[in-house]
């Protein structure tokens, strides 16, 4: 019992760790740019189906360190064309597209790579269990999150230490001061959409490597992240960080009583949140409305 | 202002004897009336929906839950309750408007984008519970085993269930029932604070207008003509689908509201039928038809964003 | 009588004070200016007595009823209307649908489904008068996101005044004004306060205007109520004077 706990809480950290990469870029993104960016998932696929496609000649490595850029130049791309004519319209609009969007990057991939899923090789010494009685926990899985640990704790270390960061802080607070303070908030939203799209494409990459690919991976990934921000507070990066892990234990707990509610919890705790605390754990008062 | 006046009253019998004689000239279009059938409560759908984020600007973006709870609530009415077709249409009403009625006292502080990421979320919430709960919704395969019945006058009956024509004519009552409703309402003095709050919510808050009271009756209100509609579908296909509460059926509302053109009464309806039809006939030439639908999107955000009647009304002015 | 009795009001936002313990009482049928330089705490002291924020101390009676805790709608219910530096008016809808809005919720009908004809025609010829009263009868039909500027802010005390209010609150009712303009809402003022004997509280920057209107002036300066007067005394007051080059320096 204690060990079947302990797996499911292991599995809820590393699900909770995906939510968190997914949850953090639609994080920036929507409170920089007021857009909720449905093809978030989407990014996640394109770049697992990077990864897919570079590693049998740049290796594992070479995909995780080349696959995750690549996705974000895609998003910046598809930010300039797409999105930005749409800044300052009603948030309805960049929702439908990124929502057609998604669609599409999910029936292209289908179309590309075939419906059936894909596996990416991880280094064989990654795929071994750390021990026979822990069988759960193998070293690709610590692994995974060490990465998402990293990137983390980057992401934070760019918002506070970099000037990229600090405008990205400061647009979020008010972005009519920043921009007459002379800064290009065009640029400014680029980028950021850009880093949200990294942390998507990382995800991809690591998703790839222990699930197999499908073009449909990343929707499902998609829901989980919503609920993560709005759990963790509207707003708050940290609240997001939070918030994805707390909904990926719930439902990794939740599957060891309750295998039936394991989805449905995450969405209890979203609307006691609401019941309790509307601005969610961190969001700030004022934020959501 | 009286030109004006005779010009909506041409539109409008040209809009009612166009739907009137829908089982006629469908045919020859290489339509068929249970197509037509399917246009007109989906349209009722996305007018339904429209009501809310056309006239009040509220975007909910999990309307499909209501919509998928109306189905639900009828069909379980039919299998389980009473073989009836009304009482079902009421179960089925009933189960969309409640449930919203009390998901939107969670929300209502709620705005924009914030609002319809809470509602696609607790959309979701309904998704699973008629996806999981298979004892009581058939789970995955969806409800089954019921059918709408015929109409029992005493004097008379109405066989809606085997002949397509008289099926859509009731569809057609049942649609000009709550179309008539929620034009009344928006006509009213409640429906001018509707239309108050979506043009500028400080003022109306600054008139007195309680507004968040105000977008909780909007949004009920909604939710339950989205219920009626919802149920109206379960009697169309005679089976309810989980896939009917989930967001990307949202989206599809969302979308045929938007295409129409969201600023008029009768945009959705418009937007429903050129819908529908387009992915009826994507998906019968292309595997790939999800991708067009996704282009689709795509093109009427970046080049109609205000809709078919949008795009005709500002061209002639 | 007093219409307004605020007493001792401070709003804090975290460390910084907007409004720092500050009294003011407007009698019936007065017209009180606030002035004061940037950043002094005039909208926050409006937004204090309309009810955005609730004030972190001091009360706020209103027609000798505690308000202080009251939501904003239900502060306009009892008969507070205020307007907006940046017009705040519904620009798809006509003039006339503007000010209908604003009578029906005056007249409590804002919750029904339907309305008679006799309670229509009543409705409506509020509308005409209440439209007469800013001279914009000739624009009912016109919608209110085309007019000049001018106009829309008459259309917006219109709304206001629709209401039948015993408290005008006018937020820098001259705000981006040219000449012409500001001098007929002046007059439009002028005339409610003194033709139709309103009750009017007006923030307002443009010292021609404020001295033409006002029965008292109040300065506030760095949140704090630095004095109160007629327009003749607060010339000659010293310290007006001062904050007021201080600020300017």
């Amino acid at each position: 019992m204690t060990l079947l706990l302990l797996f499911n809480i292991t599995n809820g950290l590393i699900v909770g760790a995906f939510y968190v990469l997914m949850a953090l870029g639609l994080s920036l993104i929507l409170n920089l740019s007021n857009v909720i960016n449905f093809a978030h998932g989407g990014f996640l696929v394109i770049g697992g189906y990077i990864a897919y496609a570079i590693s049998p000649y740049v290796g594992f490595w070479g995909a995780l360190l080349l696959a995750p850029p690549l996705t974000a130049v895609i998003g910046l791309a598809v930010e300039r064309v797409l999105i930005r004519p749409l800044y300052g319209r009603d948030p309805l609009y960049s929702l439908l597209l990124t929502f057609g969007l998604a669609f599409m990057i999910e029936d292209g991939t289908r179309f590309i790579f075939g419906p059936q899923g894909k596996p990416v090789e991880i280094p064989a010494f990654l795929a071994l269990p750390l021990s026979n009685e822990l069988f759960f926990i193998t070293g690709y899985r610590l692994f995974m999150v060490a990465v998402v640990f990293v990137a983390v704790a980057l992401l934070f270390l760019l918002l506070r230490y970099t000037r990229l960061g600090v405008r990205i802080r400061a647009g979020t607070l008010d972005l009519e001061t920043v921009a007459a303070l002379g800064i290009n908030v065009r640029l400014l939203r680029s980028l950021n959409f850009a880093v949200g799209i990294f942390l998507a494409g990382l995800s991809g990459v690591l998703a790839a490597g222990q699930l197999g690919l499908e073009p449909t991976m990343g929707t499902g990934l998609l829901m989980p992240s919503f609920i993560a921000i709005i759990v963790g507070g509207i707003g708050s990066l940290p609240g997001t960080l939070i918030g994805g892990l707390l909904i990926g234990v719930a439902s990794g707990v939740t599957a060891v009583f309750f295998p039936a509610a394991s989805e449905a919890v995450i969405y209890v705790m979203m609307a006691v949140i609401l019941l309790t605390r509307p601005r969610g754990l961190f969001g700030e008062e004022g934020m959501m409305s | 202002m009286n030109a004006d006046n005779s010009r909506k009253l041409i539109v409008l019998a040209a809009i009612w004897i166009v739907l009137l004689l829908a089982p006629y000239w469908m045919a020859p279009l290489g339509g068929y009336t249970a197509l037509a059938t399917r246009v007109l409560v989906l349209g009722l759908a996305a007018m339904s929906l429209n009501f809310l984020l056309g006239f009040t600007g509220v975007l909910s973006f999990g309307h499909a839950a209501w919509f998928g709870l109306g189905a639900y609530g009828a069909g379980l009415t039919l299998k389980y309750l009473a073989l009836s077709t009304p009482l079902a249409i009421l179960g089925g009403m009933l189960l969309g408007g409640l449930c919203g009625a009390l998901l939107g006292t969670l929300i209502v502080r709620r705005r924009g984008v914030y609002f319809a990421m809470v509602t696609i979320a607790f959309g979701q919430v309904f998704y699973y519970v008629a996806f999981q709960w298979s004892s009581l919704t058939g789970g995955d395969d969806g409800l089954r085993g019921f059918a709408r019945q015929p109409l029992d006058f005493g004097v008379f009956k109405l066989d809606i269930l085997t002949n397509a024509d008289t099926f859509y004519y009731f569809v057609l009552f049942c649609f000009a029932l709550a179309v008539g409703a929620m034009g009344f309402i928006l006509r009213s003095p409640f429906g001018r604070t509707m239309i108050a709050i979506r043009e500028n919510e400080r003022r109306s808050r600054f008139l007195g207008i309680p507004v968040e009271r105000h977008i909780w009756i909007a949004f009920t209100l909604s939710c339950f003509f989205m219920g009626f509609a919802g149920a109206l579908y379960a009697l169309v296909n005679n089976f309810a689908d989980p896939r009917g509460l989930h967001y990307s059926q949202s989206g599809d509302f969302v979308m045929m509201a938007v295409m129409g053109g969201m600023r008029s009464f009768w945009g959705p309806l418009l937007g429903a039928a050129v819908f529908v039809v387009l992915q009826d006939y994507l998906s019968s030439i292309t595997v790939n038809w999800m991708s067009f639908v996704g282009l689709l999107f795509v093109l009427v955000v970046l080049f109609f964003p205000r809709g078919l009647l949008g795009f005709l009304q500002r061209s002639k002015a | 009588m007093n219409v307004l009795e605020i007493n001792g009001v401070t709003k804090r936002f975290g460390n910084l004070v907007a409004v720092r313990d500050v009294s003011l009482n407007v009698a019936k049928g007065e017209l009180c200016a606030i002035i004061g330089p940037n950043g002094a705490g005039k909208t926050t002291f409006f937004n204090l007595i309309s009810g955005f924020f609730p004030p972190t101390s001091g009360t706020i009676i209103f027609d000798g009823n505690d308000i202080t805790r009251l939501a904003t709608h239900e502060r306009v219910t009892r008969g507070m209307a205020r307007t907006f530096q940046i017009t705040e008016i519904f620009p798809e809808l006509t003039v006339f649908e503007n000010v209908r809005i604003a009578v029906e919720v005056a007249d409590g009908y804002r919750l029904r489904p339907w309305i008679n004809r006799t309670e229509a025609a009543r409705v409506h010829k509020h509308v005409e008068t209440t439209l007469k009263l800013v001279a914009l009868d000739i624009k009912a039909d016109r919608l209110v996101g085309e007019l000049a500027h001018g106009d829309q802010r008459a259309a917006e005390i219109a709304m206001a005044l629709a209401l039948r209010p015993h408290l005008l609150l006018l937020d820098e009712p001259t705000a981006g004004m040219g000449d012409q303009e500001t001098y007929q809402i002046t007059q439009l003022i002028r005339r409610l306060h003194r033709d139709s004997q309103y009750s009017i509280v007006l923030i307002e920057h443009d010292m021609r205007v404020v001295f033409h209107l006002a029965d008292r002036v109040c300065v506030l300066d760095q949140g704090r109520m630095l004095a109160q007067g007629t327009p003749q005394q607060i010339a000659a007051n010293e310290a007006v004077q001062a904050a007021y080059l201080g600020s300017a320096a």
